[in-house]
C-alpha cells in the first residue's frame, strides 16, 4: 500500500494545477490519471484558450499541458505521477484501489483532491447506436490525437462552445460540416465561435432536434424536426439530412462517482448540469480532507478549472499542515481570478449555481 | 448634348451597321448610328438568320448571291475577333403541292442561269440529305448546298466593330424623337440624348420604319407583322440544311451550336408592333415540325420569342432616296429578309447616299415603284 | 441577431468601425467582439496600449483608433479570431483586409482567392497579397487580401476556390465563363440582355436562372451601378424545357 500526503485523481488542467500547488506547499503528491499522458481533454483542444494570461489565454489547449508539466518539474521531488491508473473505489478507511495496467494497487492518502472532470451527455433517439454516431470528445480524439478523420461529412448536434469549436476543428480537418443544431432558439456558445463558423460557411440552425438516425450497417442519414421557442416539436417539420457522421455535443455532466462513494453531500445543480458536491470556498467537500476542482465541481471552462485546481491544491496542503509561505496572497489571487472569470454575463449561470452549493 | 454628323443612321440592326460600315469604308466621316436599345435588339436579333439564294426573281437571286459571297469571307473582311458562325448546310425547300413542283423547276432554271448551284431532287434524295425527315410527305424538293445560316448577333457585331474602327459612332439606348426638315431638306435629328444636325438620315428602323418616315411626312406603304420563333435545347448535329416549305409554312434549321431554330408565319398575327409570344404558335409549330421531321418530337424547346416583319406590298425591300425629302434614304420593308440582304443593303444604300453607281442594279426597289405601280412579285416567301 | 445567427448586424458593426477620416489614414484594427466573455489577450498583447485596459476581464475591447497602427499582433492572439486589420489606403480602388486563417493549405501569395462575407457567402475575387505565419503567431496565419475598397467591411474570410476566376463557368447550360462575360462588359455590353444575346449566356435550358444574378453582380461591379437598378433579361416562355412532342397540336393530342 502506497502512503502519501495527497492523492490527486485526474491529470487534466485542474488536477495538474492542484498537484503543482499542493507540492509547492510542501506536501507529497501522487497524481493519478487513467490515460497514458497528462492533460485530460486539453490534449485535444487545438484552439486558442480564452481567459487571461494567468490561465494561459491565447495559448492553444494542446500546448498547455506542456507548460504545466514543465512547471511541475520544479517540484518533482514532491510529485509522483502514475499514468494508466484507474481509481476503482474509495473506501470508508480512506483507501483507494487502483488498476494500473495489470497491477492492482492500494493507496492511503491523508488528503484527496478529486479532479475527475465530466462525461458527455447523450440524447436518446432511435438508432442512436449506429456506427458513425460519436460524442464530440471521441471525434476530437480521433482527429486531434490520432489524426484520423471521423468521416466525410458530419452533422453536429449541440451549439455550445464544444459543439461550435469541434465543428470548426472538423472544418480544419477537411471534413464537411453540414450543419450545427441546438434545441433552443439561440446557440449557446460564444458569439465569436459562432461567427467563425458562419464565415467559413457552416450553417448554424437553432431550434432543431434529431429525432431519428437511419442506416443499414452505419449511419446514412438523420431526421430532424423543428422546435418552437419553447423547444416543443412542430409536427410536420421533419426533414432528412444525409451524413455519415453525427457528432453529439449536447453538454457535459460532472463525473462524481467517487465523491458519492466517499459520502460527500451531493446536490443536483441545473446550472452545473448534474450532481456536484457541496463545498466551501476552499473547495473542500463535506468530507474533511476531500477537495474538488474542475468540471467535477461543476461544468465550466478550462481556465477556471486550472484556478480551482491551484486553489484546491493550496488549501488541501494547508489542511494537512503544509502551509505555503504565500498562502494568503495566493488564495486571494485565485479567488479573485475565479471571481473575474465568472463575473460577466456568461458567468451568470455559474454564479447562480455556486450560490446554491458553496457553504 | 448637341452634335453634328454627315450621316445619321436610325437603327442598329444588320442594315444600319452594314450601311455605316460601307460609308465609313468609303471615307465618310462622322457617321452616327442611333439605336433605341442595343445592337440587334430589334428584328435582326429576333430573326431566323437563314440565308438562301433560291429565289423566284432575278433581283432577289442577285441580292442573295452577293450576300452569300460576302458572308463566306465576312470574318476576314470585317476583321472580326469573334465568329459570325456562317454554316453553309444548304436549304432544302420541299415541294408539297404540284404547283410548287412546277414553280421550283422554273426557279431553279433561273437560279442556275445566275450561277446559283441549286437542283431539283426526289423525295429519296431529300431523305439522304435530311435522314430524319418523313419523305412520304413530299413530292420533291429544291436544294442548294450553298445556302446557310449565321449568328445574327455576331454578324451585326462584326459590322459594328469594323464600323467603329473606321470612326463610326454608335449611340445605344438613344431614341429618335423627331427629324427636322428645312425647305424640303433634312436638317437634323432630335433624340432623347440631344440634337444632331445632319444633311442625311437613313431609315433603317426595321419594324419601326414607317414610324420614322412619318417624322418627315413620308407615309410608307408598310406595316409590321409579328412572326414567332422557337429554339430547342442543343443536341448532336443531325440536320445539315435548313428545312423549309412555303406551302406548309415552316422553316427549321439546326445551328452549329446544336439547337434547332424554327418558325412559321400566320396571317392572323397582330400588326401592332407587339412582340409577345403565343401558345397557338407553339402548338402549330410543333405539329408541322413533327409531321415532317418526326424525331424532333423528343427534343425539348427552351424558349420562344417574336420579332417584326416589316412588310411591303410586294414583299421586297425599299432602297434609296425619297423624292420629296432631300437627304432622307430608305433601307426598310424587307418583309422578313432584311438580315440575309444585310451585306447588299450596306453596299447599295451607301452608294445611293454617295450618288455612286449601284454594284447591283436596285433601281427597281426604289420608293417610287409604288407610285408607278411597278411592283415586283416574289413567289417564294414564307 | 448575433446571438441567434452568429453574424453581427449593422448596429453591432457600427460600434467597431472607425470613422472615415481614420480609415483614410491607414491600417487599423476592427475588433468584432460583441459579447462580454472572460477574455483579454487583445489588451495584454497590444504593445502600443491602443486597447483600453480591462477593468473587468469580461469587458469588451475598446480600441483607441488614433493609437492603433494596425500592426496586427492582436489578430493572431485573439482566441475568438475576431480581429481584422483594414487598410483603406492600400490603393485607389482596393483595400487590404488582414484575416486570421487557420485552415490548410494556406493560400499562396500572389494568387487569387474568393473573399467571403461574415455569412460565408462568396463576395468578390481577392488577391492574396501576403501570408504571414511566423512562429509567434502560433499557427494562426494572417492572410492579407486586396479587395475592392467598398468591400473592406464586408470581406472577413476567404475560400481558396477562385469562384470569380475568369475560367469559372458562369452559365452552365451554355458553358460561358466569367472571363467571357467580363470581356463583354469591358467592351461595353452593360445589360444582361446584350450579354445574353452575344454570348448565349442564359439562353440554355435553365433560361438564366443561375447565371442572371451573377451577370448582374458583374455588371454592378464594373459599372458601379446598384444591382437593383440593373435591368433583368426578357423572361420568355417556357419556364421549363418541354418536348415538342408534348405540345404537338395542342392539349387534345395527349
Amino acid at each position: 500500500m502506497i502512503k502519501t500526503d495527497i492523492v490527486v485523481i485526474g491529470g487534466g488542467p485542474a488536477g495538474i494545477c492542484a498537484a503543482i500547488n499542493a507540492a509547492s506547499s510542501g506536501a507529497k503528491v501522487l497524481l493519478l490519471d487513467r490515460d497514458s499522458q497528462l492533460g485530460g481533454q486539453l490534449i485535444k483542444q487545438t484552439h486558442m484558450f480564452f481567459g487571461s494570461q494567468k490561465q494561459h489565454a491565447s495559448v492553444r489547449g494542446i500546448d498547455i499541458p506542456g507548460i504545466l508539466v514543465k512547471e511541475m518539474e520544479e517540484y518533482k521531488d514532491n510529485i509522483q505521477i502514475m499514468l494508466d491508473a484507474t481509481v476503482l473505489g474509495i473506501y470508508e478507511d480512506g483507501v483507494l484501489t487502483i488498476e494500473k495496467n495489470d497491477d492492482y494497487i492500494k493507496i492511503k492518502p491523508k488528503g484527496i483532491i478529486v479532479a475527475t472532470g465530466a462525461s458527455e451527455k447523450f440524447p436518446a433517439f432511435p438508432n442512436n447506436d449506429l456506427p458513425g454516431i460519436y460524442g464530440a470528445g471521441a471525434v476530437q480524439t480521433l482527429m486531434n490525437v490520432y489524426g484520423v478523420s471521423p468521416g466525410k461529412s458530419v452533422f453536429m448536434v449541440g451549439a455550445g462552445n464544444i459543439g461550435l469549436i469541434v465543428s470548426y476543428q472538423l472544418v480544419q480537418a477537411g471534413v464537411e460540416v453540414k450543419g450545427v443544431i441546438c434545441r433552443g432558439p439561440r446557440y449557446g456558445g460564444y458569439a465569436v465561435h459562432a461567427s467563425k463558423l458562419k464565415r467559413i460557411g457552416v450553417p448554424i440552425m437553432p431550434g432543431h432536434r434529431v429525432i431519428h438516425a437511419h442506416g443499414k450497417d452505419k449511419l446514412e442519414r438523420i431526421t430532424l424536426i423543428k422546435l418552437d421557442e419553447n423547444k416543443k416539436e412542430i409536427s410536420g417539420t421533419e426533414f432528412d439530412i444525409e451524413t455519415d457522421v453525427l457528432c453529439i455535443s449536447t453538454g457535459l455532466t460532472p463525473l462524481g462517482e467517487l465523491l458519492w462513494q466517499m459520502g460527500c453531500e451531493m446536490k443536483f445543480i441545473r446550472e452545473f448540469s448534474g450532481h456536484v458536491p457541496v463545498r466551501n470556498e476552499e473547495l473542500e467537500t463535506t468530507v474533511p480532507g476531500v477537495f474538488v476542482a474542475g468540471d467535477v465541481a461543476g461544468i465550466e471552462e478550462a481556465s477556471s478549472a486550472m484556478v480551482e485546481g491551484r486553489l484546491a491544491g493550496l488549501c488541501c496542503a494547508k489542511k494537512l499542515g503544509f502551509t505555503n509561505p504565500e498562502y494568503s496572497s495566493l488564495k486571494e489571487d485565485y479567488l479573485q481570478q475565479l471571481h473575474d472569470l465568472r463575473s460577466g454575463p456568461v458567468g451568470d449561470g455559474i454564479r447562480k449555481g455556486l450560490a446554491k452549493i458553496v457553504v | 448634348m448637341n452634335k453634328s454628323a454627315s450621316v445619321v443612321i436610325i437603327g442598329g440592326g444588320i442594315s444600319g451597321c452594314a450601311i455605316a460600315y460601307n460609308l465609313a469604308k468609303k471615307g465618310v466621316k462622322d457617321v452616327i448610328i442611333i439605336e433605341k436599345e442595343y445592337l440587334s435588339s430589334g428584328a435582326t436579333g429576333r430573326c431566323g438568320a437563314g440565308i438562301r439564294m433560291q429565289w423566284g426573281t432575278e433581283m432577289n437571286c442577285r441580292l442573295a448571291k452577293y450576300s452569300v459571297e460576302f458572308f463566306e469571307t465576312a470574318n476576314e473582311v470585317l476583321e472580326y475577333a469573334g465568329d459570325v458562325e456562317f454554316k453553309q448546310g444548304g436549304y432544302l425547300i420541299i415541294a408539297a403541292t404540284e404547283k410548287e413542283v412546277a414553280q421550283f423547276q422554273k426557279n431553279i432554271k433561273l437560279q442556275n442561269s445566275l450561277g446559283i448551284p441549286s437542283r431539283y431532287i426526289t423525295p429519296q434524295e431529300a431523305k439522304e440529305i435530311v435522314p430524319h425527315m418523313d419523305e412520304t410527305q413530299i413530292l420533291g424538293a429544291a436544294f442548294n448546298p450553298k445556302d446557310g445560316h449565321l449568328n445574327p448577333f455576331h454578324t451585326t457585331q462584326a459590322y459594328a466593330d469594323a464600323a467603329v474602327r473606321l470612326g463610326v459612332e454608335i449611340m445605344k439606348y438613344t431614341e429618335v424623337t423627331g427629324i427636322k426638315v428645312e425647305n424640303g431638306k433634312i436638317a437634323g435629328v432630335q433624340t432623347d440624348k440631344g440634337y444632331i444636325s445632319t444633311p442625311v438620315v437613313v431609315n433603317a428602323a426595321g419594324g419601326h420604319a414607317q414610324i420614322i418616315s412619318e417624322m418627315v411626312g413620308v407615309k410608307l406603304p408598310l406595316y409590321s407583322e409579328r412572326h414567332q420563333i422557337l429554339v430547342t435545347e442543343a443536341v448532336e448535329p443531325m440536320q445539315g440544311p435548313m428545312f423549309m416549305s412555303f406551302s406548309q409554312n415552316i422553316y427549321c434549321q439546326q445551328t452549329p451550336h446544336g439547337s434547332f431554330i424554327m418558325g412559321r408565319g400566320d396571317p392572323t398575327e397582330p400588326r401592332d408592333l407587339r412582340v409577345t409570344s403565343s401558345w397557338e404558335f407553339l402548338e402549330e409549330m410543333a405539329k408541322t415540325c413533327i409531321r415532317f421531321l418526326p424525331p424532333l418530337k423528343d427534343i425539348r424547346m427552351v424558349r420562344q420569342w417574336a420579332g417584326l416583319y416589316n412588310m411591303s406590298p410586294d414583299a421586297q425591300p425599299i432602297y434609296g432616296p425619297v423624292k420629296d425629302v432631300e437627304g432622307f434614304f430608305l433601307a426598310c420593308g424587307y418583309s422578313g429578309h432584311g438580315f440575309m440582304f444585310g451585306p447588299v443593303t450596306g453596299v447599295v444604300v451607301s452608294e445611293s447616299i454617295l450618288g455612286e453607281e449601284h454594284t447591283i442594279p436596285v433601281d427597281a426597289l426604289s420608293y417610287d415603284r409604288f407610285e408607278k405601280g411597278e411592283l415586283i412579285l416574289e413567289p417564294s416567301v414564307v | 441577431m448575433l446571438k441567434s445567427t452568429g453574424i453581427p448586424n449593422e448596429k453591432d458593426l457600427e460600434s467597431v468601425i472607425p470613422p472615415k477620416e481614420r480609415l483614410a489614414k491607414g491600417p487599423v484594427a476592427i475588433i468584432e467582439c460583441f459579447e462580454k466573455i472572460p477574455c483579454n489577450p487583445c489588451y495584454t498583447h497590444c504593445a502600443r496600449g491602443a486597447i483600453k485596459e480591462f477593468e473587468d476581464i469580461n469587458d469588451r475591447p475598446q480600441l483607441n483608433y488614433d493609437i492603433c497602427n494596425g500592426c496586427s499582433i492582436c489578430v493572431s492572439h485573439c482566441p475568438g479570431l475576431a480581429i481584422f486589420i483594414v487598410d483603406e489606403t492600400y490603393s485607389d480602388t482596393e483595400a487590404l483586409v488582414k484575416i486570421p486563417y487557420e485552415l490548410l493549405p494556406l493560400p499562396v501569395e500572389g494568387s487569387f482567392v474568393t473573399g467571403m462575407d461574415r455569412g460565408g457567402k462568396p463576395i468578390c475575387r481577392a488577391k492574396v497579397v501576403k501570408v504571414q505565419n511566423p512562429k509567434f503567431q502560433d499557427k494562426t496565419p494572417i492572410i492579407s487580401l486586396a479587395v475592392p475598397k467598398e468591400l473592406s467591411m464586408v470581406v472577413r474570410f476567404l475560400s481558396l476556390e477562385d469562384y470569380y476566376s475568369d475560367s469559372t463557368i458562369i452559365c452552365r447550360c451554355e458553358e460561358v465563363t466569367l472571363g467571357e462575360v467580363r470581356e463583354l462588359i469591358r467592351k461595353g455590353y452593360k445589360t444582361v440582355e446584350e450579354i445574353k444575346r452575344i454570348s448565349r449566356c442564359g439562353m440554355g435550358p435553365c433560361q438564366g436562372r443561375t447565371c442572371q444574378q451573377l451577370i448582374m453582380e458583374e455588371i454592378a461591379k464594373a459599372t458601379g451601378e446598384r444591382i437593383e437598378d440593373i435591368k433583368v433579361h426578357n423572361y420568355r416562355p417556357p419556364i421549363l424545357p418541354i418536348k415538342l412532342g408534348r405540345i404537338n397540336g395542342g392539349e387534345k393530342n395527349e
